[in-house]
């Protein structure tokens, strides 16, 4: 079941870092879990915590918000920002009682393709043993 | 454990204040000093709500004419539009060029503290006067049946929060007196230096109930009592002292009331049968004092997907809720406003079908704005949550940890 189950997962990607990084693991051919589904933002600093909550209650089993490492941001501090952001997120899932681990926040630069390839198919193997989002199913929401 | 940063902590409470006696009830004794203010504070003008003429309803008003100020008072039976709101509405587009005093219920000012940071309220000229709240009413029940609500709104008073009649919101509120007070050190003064929300705040609980006090909390605020002759030389250790006795009770109210809705609501289940009535109307985002967008993504066509995406969304559920996204639109609320949220209960007011939504707004914010060590409206100086931030802070959310090289290895060795 768990080999059939493929996760959808939904990934904030910053042009800057994360979004090049993922050009540079195609290229370099490293296998990416083809859970993901990358949106390009121009800065982690622009996910706005409603894009999560927007993909999570859709039904996505996952949401990945990646920008560059800190103190390489181009906007030097949107992703400082976007910190911050996750930490109520995060608060929010906890405190009503919603599984805050399908949502994250991950620093990959323009140069790590391998580690994007690798912190995608971790997250997709940690959805896969979480199972479909439970929202997923829901018509009443 | 993650870096906050120091807390600059509430507004000290000045040791003394000055008294107005109350011979003809605490209500005049309150409208007295708001003419005095006006007559001798060197002020131009009030923002206060004021009776409307042959109904049972206050308006807010700014005023200057002594005739109107009779029938001013900053504690209506119910709270019909927040006084942030108020305040805002006046004060967005430019700086007032009168000297103003705005007079509010505590959640109010705290609404409007909120406000200013987010730059819809102007602060520099005008004067915050906060006072003791009893709490109000619900709006709706007020409405259906107001000589009643007045009955009911004379008990408030006397009975100090443990009223049958009050809001909800108010049930359990637990920052009804000076703002800074509920969140500072439970004992001894708080530091001189802490900056403080409001100017002046008006104390009923004092031990001497044939009279009101005038605290002067900011340099201006006392700077204006001195003006009216007023003079400060009363202690208000007893005041405090009976502000923290009841607030201490309101806090522990205020948790179990949480604990019990944690039980009712956590869970998608649940979670989904408290909005289940809702009726998509947006009141309660309309009359929140902090939801305060020009333009609410939730009010445009932006939301909308083409019809094809929605028959494709309800052909994988097997069923879709129209219109859609009900849920979307209090989480993603939630997500705007909720680290500034100042539990005035406002929302579940206007509800027309009675969904909890201050309940579930203010337990979120307790339990959010501690993450930041932050508590909206209590302090001027403190920057909101979103605005601000340290470089190495919560590495418990970002892989990898930006925190220094001794913790990071301490996340890998946990790993
Ligand atoms: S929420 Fe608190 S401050 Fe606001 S009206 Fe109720 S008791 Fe007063
Ligand atoms: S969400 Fe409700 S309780 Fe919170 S500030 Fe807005 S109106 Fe007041
Ligand atoms: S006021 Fe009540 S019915 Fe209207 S949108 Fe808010 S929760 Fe829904
Ligand atoms: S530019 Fe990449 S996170 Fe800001």
């Amino acid at each position: 079941m768990s080999d059939a189950y493929n996760p959808r997962i939904v990934g904030f990607l910053c042009n800057w870092c994360a979004y090049t990084g993922a050009d540079l693991a195609g290229v370099s051919r490293a296998r990416v879990s083809s859970s993901l589904h990358a949106i390009r933002v121009m800065c982690s600093g622009r996910i706005d915590p409603l894009y999560v909550i927007m993909a999570y209650l859709k039904g996505a089993d996952g949401v990945m918000g990646m920008g560059c490492h800190p103190g390489d941001c181009h906007y030097l501090k949107g992703n400082y920002n976007a910190r911050r952001r996750f930490v109520m997120l995060e608060s929010i899932f906890k405190t009503l009682g919603l599984d805050g681990k399908r949502i994250g926040l991950w620093w990959v630069s323009a140069s790590e393709g391998k580690r994007f390839a690798q912190v995608t198919n971790e997250f997709t193997e940690l959805m896969k043993t979480k199972g479909p989002n439970p929202f997923r199913e829901e018509m009443f929401i | 454990m993650t870096p906050h940063q120091e807390r600059t902590g509430p507004g000290a409470v000045p040791a003394q204040a000055a008294f107005l006696p109350a011979p003809e009830g605490t209500k005049k004794a309150v409208t007295d000093f708001l003419k005095t203010l006006m007559d001798q504070g060197g002020l131009d003008a009030l923002l206060v709500p004021v009776e409307v003429p042959d109904t049972p309803f206050h308006a807010w008003v700014m005023v200057k004419k002594s005739e109107v100020l009779d029938k001013a008072h900053p504690l209506p039976p119910v709270m019909s539009v927040q006084g942030g709101r108020a305040l805002s509405s006046l004060t967005k587009h430019g700086t007032p060029w009168l000297h103003i005093a705005a007079v509010m219920r505590p959640c109010e000012a705290r609404a409007a503290v909120e406000l200013a940071k987010l730059k819809q309220v102007r602060l520099d000229n005008v004067v915050l006067i906060t006072i003791d709240c009893p709490g109000a009413l619900p709006l709706a029940e007020y409405v259906a049946d107001p000589e009643k609500g007045q009955e009911r709104y004379k008990t408030v008073a006397d009975t100090w929060h443990e009223n049958e009649f009050l809001r909800p919101a108010c049930a359990r509120c637990h920052r009804f007196s000076l703002t800074g007070l509920e969140d500072g050190p439970s004992e001894g003064p708080a530091p001189d230096d802490a900056p403080a929300s409001v100017d002046i705040h008006i104390g009923l609980l004092g031990e001497d109930q044939n009279g009101i006090l005038l605290l002067p909390v900011t340099p201006s605020g006392a700077e204006i009592l001195k003006k009216t002759g007023l003079e400060a030389d009363r202690p208000t250790a007893g005041w405090e002292s009976r502000v923290r006795d009841l607030l201490k009770k309101k806090k522990e109210k205020r948790q179990a009331a949480h604990e019990e809705f944690r039980k009712d609501i956590t869970g998608l289940d649940r979670f989904l049968t408290v909005f289940d009535p809702c009726i998509n109307c947006h009141n309660c985002m309309n009359v929140c004092p902090v939801c305060y967008c020009q333009q609410c993504y939730f009010d445009t066509q932006t939301q909308f997907c083409t019809s094809s995406v929605y028959m494709d969304r309800a052909r994988k559920r097997g069923a879709l809720r129209f219109p859609p996204d009900p849920l979307l639109f209090h989480l993603g609320r939630m997500s705007h406003m909720v680290l500034s949220c100042v539990s005035c209960g406002a929302c579940e007011d206007a509800c027309p079908v009675s969904i909890p939504v201050g309940k579930v707004f203010s337990w979120v914010a307790d339990e959010t704005q501690p993450a930041f060590g932050y508590s909206a409206g209590t302090d001027r100086g403190d920057p909101l949550p979103l605005q601000n931030f340290l470089k190495e802070e919560f590495c418990e959310i970002e892989t990898p940890s930006a925190c220094g090289q001794a913790q990071s290895t301490e996340v890998k060795e946990n790993a």
